[in-house]
């Protein structure tokens, strides 16, 4: 079943296109049956319903019924890989 | 001699669809992101381009005249359109001064850094737009390079200062370890919002009130979804222009679609601009990360906290009532209103998350903000005909709380225009 990841920033444009590229090609690199959306962390709460996993580079407003990460890593270039995985573990 | 020059001449009256994807090759050479990659890069943002400008074409289109229709209905004055920065930032990086100020200002911040004027590395060249934005605004106002490139490098000081002076707060408050934000509209609402800040917590009662923010974001959870929030202010709008039930309706969707459409189209110029970006970090990374400094970052980091999205929720109905009832506010809230976070994000952490003050300190500042912005209109326009965004002398003013009613962008202004007087 493809899963469905939210990848969210404080205006849902800036920090989230950077996440978002990254994320798109890490699933296409490793063959993930995935999609990527990009949204506003405040539209969170209103589509995780139909999402699996959440990457935000901002902080959490409140807490969500699925997993969460926050990809701070992939804005400082710093422990990016360690994040890669963590992403992946909670697609396969 | 003169050949050369009227094809020059040429070549820059085709406008930033074409001048801006030569000079994002030419930049991409210059940080070695190779001939291939800095093509690709440039095309992408001349692309993004196109989208921007058609959407504000579907913005102004509609809004305008509405606009105009309210005012002789209801005398409501609010005849400048408030695009939102994503249209600020497209005209900042569209303007001629653009291509120059990026690695400048990269090398003031470095020298800053090895003089230990900052700690701040500003790693984030996407928000460079602000320093480019004032250096546009003093471009548009004097016409002079070397005056443009002293508005763009002071206003890089001030926020590089503001960033060090901020960060133990953010970093404390939301957790960001080693990090600042030097994210050019944050900082300038940053100074003023803590003082107007400072000054509410000692007003006696008022210091002793307190809000939940889980409970207001789900009451106010509907300001957060920009889409909803463009169909709800276009369905408004409509009926108070006097439209008929279709148009009514129009309208709502036209404003739900900008509203949309607007952050895919800048995510479009964002995309060609990370290979540069990347590459930029990668640098200063490898050169300067080993000292004891603070990482610059995009302030949309801070911005998912649950007080400040709180905050920002409840400010926006407030921006919009001020906007109407304000003597000599002309500026009509929309683009903006999605980004009150990133105005109050300082504020909020100063205050450590007390939702009834921020919401208190954060309604002075979007007045003050609604009048800089309708004071800043007629460069603000000026800047987006010289992106070619409007066509000139068009019937609708532009401006935006991003650029236009921002502290630090509005003393560029008012010291280009004094400086335009005296020289």
């Amino acid at each position: 079943m493809t899963k469905t990841v939210l990848v969210a920033c404080g205006a849902g444009i800036a920090t989230s296109t950077v996440v978002c590229n990254r994320v798109e090609n890490l699933i296409k690199d490793n063959k993930v049956d995935a999609t990527v959306i990009q949204c506003k962390i405040a539209e969170v709460a209103s589509r995780q319903e139909s999402a699996d996993l959440i990457v935000s580079t901002t902080i959490l407003p409140t807490t969500y019924k699925i997993p969460a990460l926050i990809a701070t890593s992939y804005i400082t270039g710093i422990g990016m890989e360690a994040l890669d995985k963590k992403i992946l573990d909670h697609l396969k | 001699m003169d050949s050369l020059l009227s094809g020059v001449q040429y070549v820059l009256n085709l406008g930033p669809t074409v001048i801006l994807p030569i000079a994002i090759l030419f930049i991409g050479l210059l940080f070695g992101t190779g001939f291939k990659n800095s093509f690709k890069s440039g095309i992408i943002i001349g692309i993004g381009f196109v989208g921007i400008n058609l959407v504000i074409g579907v913005l102004v289109d509609n809004l305008g005249p509405a606009a105009q229709q309210m005012v002789e209905r209801f005398g409501l004055s609010l005849t400048v359109v408030d695009a939102g920065w994503p249209s600020a930032a497209a005209a900042s990086w569209a303007s001629p001064v653009a291509a120059v100020l990026i690695p400048i200002c990269l090398v003031v911040n470095i020298i800053l850094l090895v003089l230990k004027g900052t700690k701040t590395l500003d790693i984030d060249i996407w928000n460079y737009w602000h320093f480019i934005a004032a250096g546009a605004t003093g471009y548009v106002v004097t016409g002079s390079w070397w005056f443009a490139i002293l508005c763009a490098v002071l206003y890089e000081i001030v926020v590089l200062k503001v960033a060090d002076w901020t960060a133990p707060l953010i970093q404390k408050y939301f957790g960001l370890e080693g990090i600042s934000l030097p994210t050019g509209s944050t900082a300038a609402f940053g100074p003023i919002g803590i003082l107007i800040g400072w000054l509410i917590t000692k007003i006696p009662g008022l210091n002793k009130l307190h809000a939940d923010p889980e409970s207001i974001q789900k009451r106010f959870g509907i300001f957060g979804e920009p889409m909803m929030m463009g169909l709800i202010l276009g369905l408004v709008i409509g009926l108070l222009a006097g439209y008929d039930v279709g148009g009514v309706t129009k309208m709502g969707i036209s404003m739900a679609a900008v509203m949309l459409l607007m952050p895919r189209m800048v995510k479009i110029l964002m995309e060609g601009l990370i290979p540069i970006s990347e590459a930029a970090r990668n640098f200063l990374h490898k050169r300067y990360g080993d000292r004891d400094i603070y990482i610059g970052l995009d302030a949309a980091l801070s911005v998912g906290h649950p007080s400040v999205m709180a905050t920002a929720l409840i400010l926006v109905p407030i921006t919009l009532f001020i906007a109407v009832i304000l003597p000599g506010n002309r500026v009509l809230p929309f683009g903006d209103l999605a980004t009150i976070p990133f105005y109050i994000a300082f504020v909020v952490a100063f205050l450590r998350g007390n939702i009834i003050h921020s919401v208190l300190a954060g309604t002075v500042m979007v007045t003050l903000s609604l009048w800089m912005a309708t004071d800043f209109a007629a460069v603000h326009t000026l800047m987006m005909e010289g992106a070619q965004f409007t066509a000139p002398g068009g019937a609708t003013e532009i401006s935006s709380l991003d650029l236009g009613g921002n502290l630090f962008n509005w003393a560029i202004l008012k010291f280009s225009q004094m400086w335009n007087a005296i020289f």
